[in-house]
């Protein structure tokens, strides 16, 4: 009836019936959210870091206010080594402290003839911030077009946007991720003043265009491949203001050609022959049949408001990381194996506690890590390895100190061997877990899965040694554990 | 009973000289830096081809770049390294294509790292590094005393070192992974040399009649003397288990870390305690006795 009342029995149940139901998941076929993620290296696949330049973005917000400042504060500046520069000789009343903060500007410096005004760091970090995330929502909705269901996309850190599938990829994904996307119609016009020559070099057309764009792809709702005289067009189709731009611009500019230019080049230029109302139209450019649909996918998801590139990529073949698991599961069993056999030929009785609490210790850990949805990587694999380490050395702590205890003959030498035990234990491990902790904040990649795996291993390490281990040295008769020395 | 303190000269005179030729070691020799901090391509395949076989093939796609091929420890998977330079982004697409052609040799991994990109990362393993020392220095310090948090902390930064000594003489390719594997070193080492201080901090509250250090220090190794032994063996034991079955690009990881675990066993002992007394603790225990 003693042993009824004990806490740490009742305890070790209650974490036996947690694993059970925690780990459950992983084996059914069930859409679970509460299941262990297997990291890319595991399962196959690819991820792309992929930045979006910080001093692009800079130089579009930079034009933004300047023609901000144009049009409702009439003042007329410039751009000058990142900062703006307005002439004194204006009317700057309007231009309040009030009005430069909701626009996230400050005044740097005020010569005699101009001010020096610059986009306020904080707010450019949060723009920076906002823009990222919203250059994922992009990405995301290219991607899934292209039919990747299973994509994982995150931002990372201010600037960078972290894109994973798994399986095998549609080699169209690398081509639609890192185009910028910006599509611009620019109306022919035969002057030196304000104009650009854009030329196609693949088609020999040439054109000289206004600088500014009359009808920017912001405005387009939908687009799509067709064929036209079976050769593949990106048809469009744009919002009701885009339709009304697109259909005054056209009104007044027939007869003339009007260029469309996407990133940069020029794609075709053809000529206005008709007023286009509807805000609907086609892009035609020698497109295979790829090209045309990648460029309708990234039309329709949008264009991304700077440069991107992809600094980091990898390629994972499904063979690698199964052979990982399959060994490091085979090296954990071994390991386990050959860490019971020796505990069993050293400490007798003991040395079985200790193939169990390995055990539970493990089923802890992947219950937390399903609990938590966590990632399991291959460095994870090796930081679960070394779980079972810390477990080993918290029962060589515990049985040593009780030895250590019987020989000195102090009263209650298993009790009070434990709790100092357990003591030590606790410093060491504590230290081990708040450095795992900064790791997982401050690293990358690799580092994180190794230290998530080695944070929530060390935490069920000493769950398992303070209720389990110790119910073990409680119920079991210290005659036969083989710890008393006489 | 063995007189661990008596030998702390040697130890130190040890410690000195592995240090010395860690650094003549990095100095002269470097470090065989991965993509992960140099930026470049790295292509893992599987072939039944040579070295020299896989040189030429991965050298024939792009001449002028840099290629270094090697063999993972006990299979027949390989390692290709190759430098960064002009239009990296087209060079990994015509490198899978060219390669994806050949029967004998299958592309298990390929992977590439802009060169900024890694400089970055250079930086983020290093604020890692420094701020859990920083943490563990501060948690010591709050548990223990100044003296066992500064012993401690060099005892780590004498094991972390070597260990990339270790990498540098047996050209371990130093990548992410290896970070990994010396914050684990730093994790073991601290935790070894905590034990020991608990120990010690326990017997200097108990023996307060008469008060030597030197012995204390001494008591604290030999009676943790068997824990020490078989907790660094059962680590090694699991351990050997993970060379002998890593996953082929990891082999080296655990291989590190058995000499962290030798390394870190050995400064716990000779040099973590041993400079507790040379911080001066025992004037601490006096002034707290009287």
């Amino acid at each position: 009836m003693n042993i009824l009342k004990k806490w740490r029995l009742w305890s070790t149940l209650l974490i036996l019936v947690f694993c059970y139901f925690a780990i459950k998941p992983n084996f059914q076929n069930l859409e679970s959210s509460n299941k262990i993620n297997y990291g890319l290296d595991i399962q196959g696949g690819s991820s792309f870091l992929l930045e979006l330049s910080e001093d692009v973005f800079k130089k579009n917000l930079l034009l933004k206010i300047v023609s901000q400042l144009e049009l409702d504060y009439d003042l007329n500046s410039s751009i000058n080594n990142g900062q703006i520069e307005i002439d004194n000789a204006q009317d700057l009343t309007k231009l309040t402290n009030i009005v430069m903060q909701s626009m996230g500007l400050t005044l740097n410096k005020k010569t005699e003839s101009i001010s020096i005004i610059e986009i306020e760091s904080q707010f450019f970090k949060k723009s920076i911030s906002d823009m990222t995330l919203n250059a994922v929502e992009i990405i995301r909705s290219r991607v899934d077009f292209l039919g990747n269901k299973e994509l994982s996309i995150q931002k990372t850190g201010l600037n960078r946007i972290l894109l994973e599938i798994p399986g095998s990829l549609n080699q169209n994904v690398k081509e639609i991720i890192s185009k910028t996307a910006e599509l611009n119609f620019h109306i022919e016009k035969n002057s030196y003043v304000d104009t650009i020559l854009l030329e196609n070099i693949e088609t020999n057309e040439s054109v000289r265009v206004m600088e500014r764009p009359s009808l920017t792809g912001d405005y387009i709702q939908d687009a799509s491949m067709q064929y036209d005289n079976n050769s593949p067009v990106v048809s469009f189709s744009l919002n009701k203001a885009g339709a009304e731009i697109f259909g005054d611009l056209t009104e007044k500019n027939v007869g003339k050609r009007f260029a469309i230019v996407l990133d940069g080049t020029l794609i075709s230029a053809p000529v206005v022959r008709d007023t286009i109302s509807g805000g609907a139209g086609v892009i035609s450019g020698n497109f295979t049949n790829e090209e045309a649909n990648n460029l309708a996918i990234i039309l329709k998801s949008g264009s991304l408001p700077t440069d991107i590139s992809i600094i980091q990529e990898k390629q994972v073949g499904p063979s690698l990381g199964k052979e990982g698991v399959t060994k490091g599961i085979y090296a954990s069993i071994i390991a386990l194996i050959a860490i019971t056999i020796f505990m069993i030929a050293y400490y007798k009785v003991s040395g079985l506690f200790t193939a169990i609490s390995i055990i539970t210790c493990l089923l802890l850990l992947f219950s937390l890590m399903s609990l938590m949805n966590a990632t399991l990587t291959l460095p994870g694999v090796i930081g679960i390895v070394l779980t079972i380490g810390m477990c080993v050395d918290a029962n060589v702590l515990v049985y040593e100190r009780i030895k250590e205890n019987f020989l000195n003959k102090s009263d209650d030498p298993r009790n009070s061997g434990f709790n100092s035990a357990f003591i030590t234990i606790l410093d060491s491990n504590l230290t081990t877990v708040f450095a795992a902790i900064f790791l997982f904040a401050f690293g990358f990649g690799p580092i994180r899965g190794f230290s998530i795996s080695l944070i929530i291993g060390i935490f069920s390490s000493l769950v398992v040694t303070y209720i389990i281990l110790k119910l073990f040295l409680e119920i079991v008769p210290i005659e036969k554990t083989g710890l008393k020395i006489k | 009973m063995i007189d661990f303190f008596k030998y702390r000269k040697l130890s130190y005179m040890a410690s000195s000289f592995l240090i010395v030729m860690t650094i003549l070691f990095i100095f002269f020799k470097g470090l065989n830096l991965g993509i992960d901090f140099k930026g470049g391509f790295n292509v893992e395949v599987r072939s039944d081809l040579s070295n020299q076989e896989l040189t030429n093939i991965f050298s024939r796609i792009d001449t002028s770049r840099e290629v270094i091929v090697k063999k993972e420890i006990s299979s027949n998977v390989y390692s290709v390294r190759i430098e960064s330079g002009i239009d990296d982004k087209l060079f990994l697409d015509s490198l899978r294509e060219s390669v994806s052609t050949l029967i004998n040799i299958e592309i298990l991994m390929s992977e590439y790292i802009e060169p900024t990109f890694s400089s970055n990362l250079i930086q983020n393993a290093i604020y890692a590094l420094l701020s859990s020392i920083f943490v563990i220095a501060l948690y010591i310090w709050i548990r223990f005393d100044w003296q066992f948090a500064f012993a401690g902390i060099l005892a780590l930064l004498h094991d972390v070192f070597i260990s990339i000594g270790f990498m540098s003489i047996f050209n371990i390719e130093f990548n992410l992974t290896m970070i990994a594997a010396i914050l684990l070193i730093a994790g073991y080492s601290i935790n070894d040399t905590i034990v020991l201080f608990d120990r010690l901090r326990t017997l200097s509250s108990e023996e307060d009649v008469k008060i030597n250090l030197p012995s204390m220090i001494n008591k604290s190794i030999i009676l943790n003397l068997r824990r020490t032994i078989l907790t660094s063996f059962t680590t090694i034991l699991a351990l050997i288990c993970l060379v002998i079955l890593a996953p082929v690009n990891l082999t080296e990881m655990p291989i590190v870390f058995i000499f962290g675990v030798l390394i870190g066993t050995y400064s716990s002992i000779f040099l973590g305690l041993p400079m507790i007394h040379a911080l001066n603790y025992e004037s601490v225990l006096k002034s707290r006795d009287s």
